[in-house]
């Protein structure tokens, strides 16, 4: 009897203490995913792997690269079409170092260059997210079709080599743990380095510009070292952390094309705390002063209309052949919501068009960009929205290259940084996805590419031979 | 030159109705020709073009749209401008001077964007009330078909039942939430609501905070009337590109002066006049004719063949009659507190109510609204009347400005055959036939006003504290075209039947408002866009069907 209680009561310990110990894994579980659903927020998955009006993360999302167009796979739990047979391991050298399940590797628009320095307890969540925090579907997107090198995945294995880091992630004890938490998120999920930081002849980031500005498609990620001239060293804490929430710094800057898809889906729904690491990391970025640079590009211009010697001489109308000047186009298209002044609005929903870093730039891409595809940028604090004037099929005007061109210069003439004029060949770049799409680069890229995988063989010959003659 | 030109549906007109066919018939995979009479030209033209108008024009809202010589329209309030085109005659001629634009995009381009549905009493006026027409069918028929044209245009509207027009369930709620009132029309509404009458927020084709269909949220430039700067509002010419990305043709400059007909009564082909007086053939498998009340009828009437001696669609001899709009008066007034007309857009809400009744038996109802206009051009050429410079002109500027209301009655009119479009002999400069119009707006309408709308009037001015007001003592256009080519389920003395078609031709399509048996005493385009939804379903599956 005594046995059979004994039994009993630890046969009833046995069950509650497994029961519990299933509940406290449901819990574990339930707090990795919320764990991981930040973390793939904070590295910006969605911007890639959910297509616009698509299923979260199904993939299919067209990427535009410099080597042709890149489709992003689908990474929900589906056992067919996703991830769903991945182990943690497999996951893990996805994310860190760009090599597929199946052995395959990733092209380098996964930005797993940025992602090595994720650490195991972030992966792990990330993995347990995708696992179970994620719809699965079952449906396969547009295979990635690369012309010649580049559909020889192979050949990202000598890129990879030479320019993958260790993804050591190392705390600086000198700096607080803010300021490391801040590295953290910069360098590796928030993978800011992948637009700010010029790329080489091989489209690696040249480290020695780190974070200095460079070209992402039409648009251009400019620079956010903290040189008061040519960087954001002019900018707060607190105005680089408004920013970052909400995409909009008046009388500075605001967030168009990827800047704006990483603040809406991103940056805008991190922490205050995570914010604000990343700002006073960001602060202390080392300087990269451009000689050109005599003042700041948030300090450009003035307002300025000629409306008053405009209306009533000579106007244009829709029946004259007449080319349009630049004024006529401004307050056709522009003046209706950033005022005759280029003052913008008083709530500033509206930017001014001087003190703009879009204006301000030397580099013109990002006013051309702005005037052809416009904004749209949606964060808690509600949407942002400029429609585009290219010609598109929703947009509101179908300005020519050469009008946009006229445009353009008007507005940096008068608001911006005058100095080298657009040109209509400037417009037809952006208009086509920006300089790096352009046949010479692609042409030059795939040669380059096909170099190194030549040097790699002969590298690997090389080591061959020395093994056989070891051997011998 | 024969043939040139082929599609599955041939789409003359781009205006909102011909638009919402055309990418109605290419999202179910038809080829799609649209052929306009008018120029096409770029948003920021015609806003240049308006800023650019002499003051004393700017009241009219075609002036920044010159007509061409071979499309033309009333340009201007001129004399020889607003007879040169439309041949108006009758007791009230002056009524039926409407200002459409025949340019790509049609008259939404300075249309107020204001989308009033027909309540369910409107379309029953001869059962309830002994007068007019009955529609071919209810307004629940109609329901889901105004829900789907709502969002075609993207409309923003009250989410509250009560606030809303007719105060029935919907089938889905508004697209976007509702614009607020400004100054101006709360005070218009809380006037009204001291005389025990409602002011509703409108239903209107304009991007509530938010974009829509890549087009901007509305910013209050106050400038609907005569162009949308920045599209905020729904126009027809924005969705010329995405009817072109979608595979649609459009034709500008092409003036359809003749449908052809075979000997099985179906329509062969249309012919059009370049501008360089050439003309041209367009073969299709079916016709949409969607030039509003006034062009389809006049294009009927100049088909004329020897199948069809009064013209096409015509066996009937109801082509051209029934002409319908809201008869207009309009008042302005001097109020002793400032009014603030003109924040937000141009008109945001009506008086619906007044429209409905047991009276509707003996005389019209109507609807009442103040004008949302920034009156600050009203003001301005008063002030400069009294003589006045300098620093006292400013101030009496700004007073005139701020304190200067307008407010309008726009009144139901029956159908009556009597009120009708002919062919001038007058001849454009293509050598086309003008249209002829004689317009009485009928004693229902006159004693409604003088029973019923004007005593209302005075009230609200009453109660609005004006110290001057001056009212209108002509009937005048409202711009809402509508009858002319009638619907009814009975071919011999109605057009079109339920889906727009042609009751003679059953390859050819009038929607629009044309075809509306009756129009209440809102505004049209919502309820012709329902009725285009309609027959686009039509248009599919006549062609789908094979």
């Amino acid at each position: 009897m005594d046995i059979l209680f004994r039994f009993v009561g630890a046969a009833i310990c046995l069950m509650s203490a497994s029961s519990a110990a299933l509940a406290a894994g449901d819990d574990a579980q339930a707090a990795s995913i919320k764990r991981g659903a930040y973390i793939a927020i904070a590295s910006d998955c969605s911007a890639c792997h959910t297509a616009p009006g698509g299923k979260p993360f199904a993939g299919g999302l067209p990427i535009v690269s410099p080597v042709g167009t890149i489709y992003s796979t689908n990474i929900t739990p589906s056992a067919t079409a996703g991830i769903g047979q991945y182990s943690e391991e497999q996951f893990a050298r996805a994310v860190r170092r760009g090599i597929r399940g199946d052995g395959a590797n990733l092209y380098p628009a996964m930005p797993y260059t940025s992602y090595n320095v994720l650490t195991d307890a972030d992966i792990h969540d990330l993995y347990t997210y995708f696992q179970h925090g994620v719809e699965p579907v079952d449906a396969m997107p547009t295979r990635t079709a690369l012309p010649f090198p580049m559909n020889v995945r192979l050949s990202m294995m000598a890129w990879n080599l030479l320019f993958v880091g260790s993804g050591d992630n190392l705390t600086d004890t000198t700096q607080s743990a803010e300021w490391n938490r801040g590295k953290y998120l910069v360098d590796g999920p928030a993978h800011c380095s992948t637009c700010h930081t010029p790329r080489g002849f091989l489209m690696q980031e040249l480290t020695g510009s780190y974070l200095g500005g460079a070209q992402v498609g039409p648009w251009y990620a400019p620079n956010i070292t903290s040189d008061a001239t040519s960087g954001i060293g002019s900018w707060s804490k607190d105005e680089l952390a408004r920013y970052l929430s909400t995409g909009s710094l008046p009388g500075k800057a605001q967030a168009a094309g990827s800047m704006g898809e990483a603040v809406e889906h991103s940056f805008s729904q991190l922490t205050q705390e995570d914010i604000a690491a990343i700002a006073t990391y960001i602060k202390t970025v080392p300087p990269l002063h451009d000689a050109s640079d005599e003042q700041s590009r948030f300090d450009y211009g003035k307002p300025f209309s000629e409306l008053a010697s405009l209306r009533g001489t000579n106007p244009i109308r829709s029946d004259t052949d007449a080319q349009a000047s630049g004024a006529v186009l401004f307050y056709g298209n522009c003046a209706s919501c950033h005022q005759p002044l280029g003052q913008g609005s008083k709530d500033t929903y509206y930017p001014s068009l001087f003190h703009n870093s879009a204006t301000g730039s030397a580099n013109r891409d990002n006013l051309i960009a702005t005037i052809l595809n416009g904004v749209n940028r949606t964060t808690p604090n509600g949407q942002a929205f400029m429609p585009g004037f290219g010609g598109k099929a929703n947009d509101i005007n179908a300005l020519d290259d050469g009008q946009v061109a006229t445009l353009a210069n008007y507005v940096i003439e008068h608001y911006g940084r005058p100095g080298a004029p657009v040109t209509p060949a400037d417009v037809a770049e952006v208009r086509a996805g920006g300089p790096s799409s352009s046949l010479l680069l692609l042409a030059r890229i795939g040669i380059a590419v096909a170099a190194a995988v030549g040097l790699a063989i002969i590298l690997l010959l090389i080591v061959w031979r020395q093994r056989r003659a070891r051997m011998a | 030159m024969a043939n040139d030109y082929s599609a599955d549906v041939i789409v003359v007109g781009t205006g909102v109705i011909g638009c919402i066919v055309a990418e109605q018939a290419l999202d179910a995979g038809l080829s799609v020709l649209m052929l306009e009479a008018g120029p096409r030209v770029e948003r920021w033209q015609i806003v240049e073009n308006y800023r650019n108008v002499p003051p004393r024009f700017k009241q009219n809202w075609n002036a920044p749209y010159p007509a061409k010589p071979w499309a033309p329209h009333i340009e201007s309030e001129l004399p020889d401008a607003t007879t040169d085109y439309l041949q108006l005659e009758g007791p009230n001629g002056r009524a039926y001077r409407q200002g459409y634009v025949r340019y790509a995009g049609g008259a939404t381009w300075h249309w107020a964007g204001i989308c009033w549905r027909l309540h369910p009493d409107d379309m029953r006026l001869k059962s309830l009330y002994g007068v007019g027409r009955d529609w071919a069918f209810d307004y629940n028929t109609l329901e889901p078909y105004y829900t789907r044209a709502e969002y075609a245009l993207g409309v923003c509207g009250p989410s509250e039942v009560e606030l809303q027009w007719p105060p029935l369930p919907r089938s889905k709620p508004y697209p976007m939430g509702r614009i607020p009132f400004g100054q101006g029309e709360q005070r218009f509404t809380e006037a009204a609501a001291r005389v025990g009458i409602t002011n509703l927020p409108a239903p209107q084709a304009r991007n509530s905070g938010v974009s829509y269909d890549g087009r901007p949220p509305c910013c209050g430039n106050n400038n609907c009337f005569p162009v949308c700067p920045i599209s905020a509002k729904y126009d027809a010419a924005s969705a010329l590109p995405r009817i072109e990305s979608k595979g649609g043709k459009i034709l500008a400059n092409a003036v359809v002066y003749r449908v052809e007909t075979d000997a099985k009564q179906n329509i062969q082909a249309v012919h059009f006049f370049n501008p360089n007086k050439e003309t041209q053939r367009v073969v299709g498998k079916l016709f949409v004719i969607a030039c509003n009340a006034i062009e389809t009828p006049k294009l009927l009437l100049m088909s004329k063949d020897e199948r069809n001696p009064n013209g096409v669609a015509n066996r009937s001899d109801q082509v051209g009659r029934n002409l319908m709009d809201q008869p207009k008066i309009t008042a302005q007034l001097l109020l002793a507190e400032p009014m603030w007309t003109g924040v937000g857009p141009v008109q945001g809400s009506s008086i619906m109510m007044t429209g409905q009744g047991d009276f509707r038996s003996q005389h019209a109802g109507a609807m009442l609204r103040c004008e949302n206009a920034a009156l600050s051009a009203a003001g301005g050429l008063a002030a400069l009347a009294k003589g006045l410079v300098g620093k006292a002109l400013d101030t009496e500027i700004r007073r005139l400005s701020a304190c200067t209301a307008r407010l309008t009655i726009e009144h139901e009119i029956l159908s009556d055959p009597n009120n009708r479009l002919t062919l001038s002999d007058k001849k454009d400069w293509l050598g086309l036939n003008k249209p002829n119009i004689y317009y009485d707006v009928g004693d229902y309408v006159r004693r409604g006003h003088q029973e019923y709308t004007l005593p209302l009037l005075k009230k609200l001015i009453a109660e609005l504290g004006a110290v001057e007001s001056q009212i209108a003592t002509t009937f005048t256009n409202s711009d809402h075209m509508m009858g002319s080519c009638i619907m009814g389920t009975d071919p011999t003395d109605s057009v079109v039947d339920v889906d727009c078609r042609a009751h003679d031709h059953h390859n050819l399509f009038l929607p629009g408002g044309a075809a509306m048996t009756s129009g209440g005493c809102g505004n049209s385009t919502i309820t012709m866009a329902a009725l285009a939804m309609k027959a686009s379903d039509a248009i599919v599956d006549q062609l789908k069907r094979g």
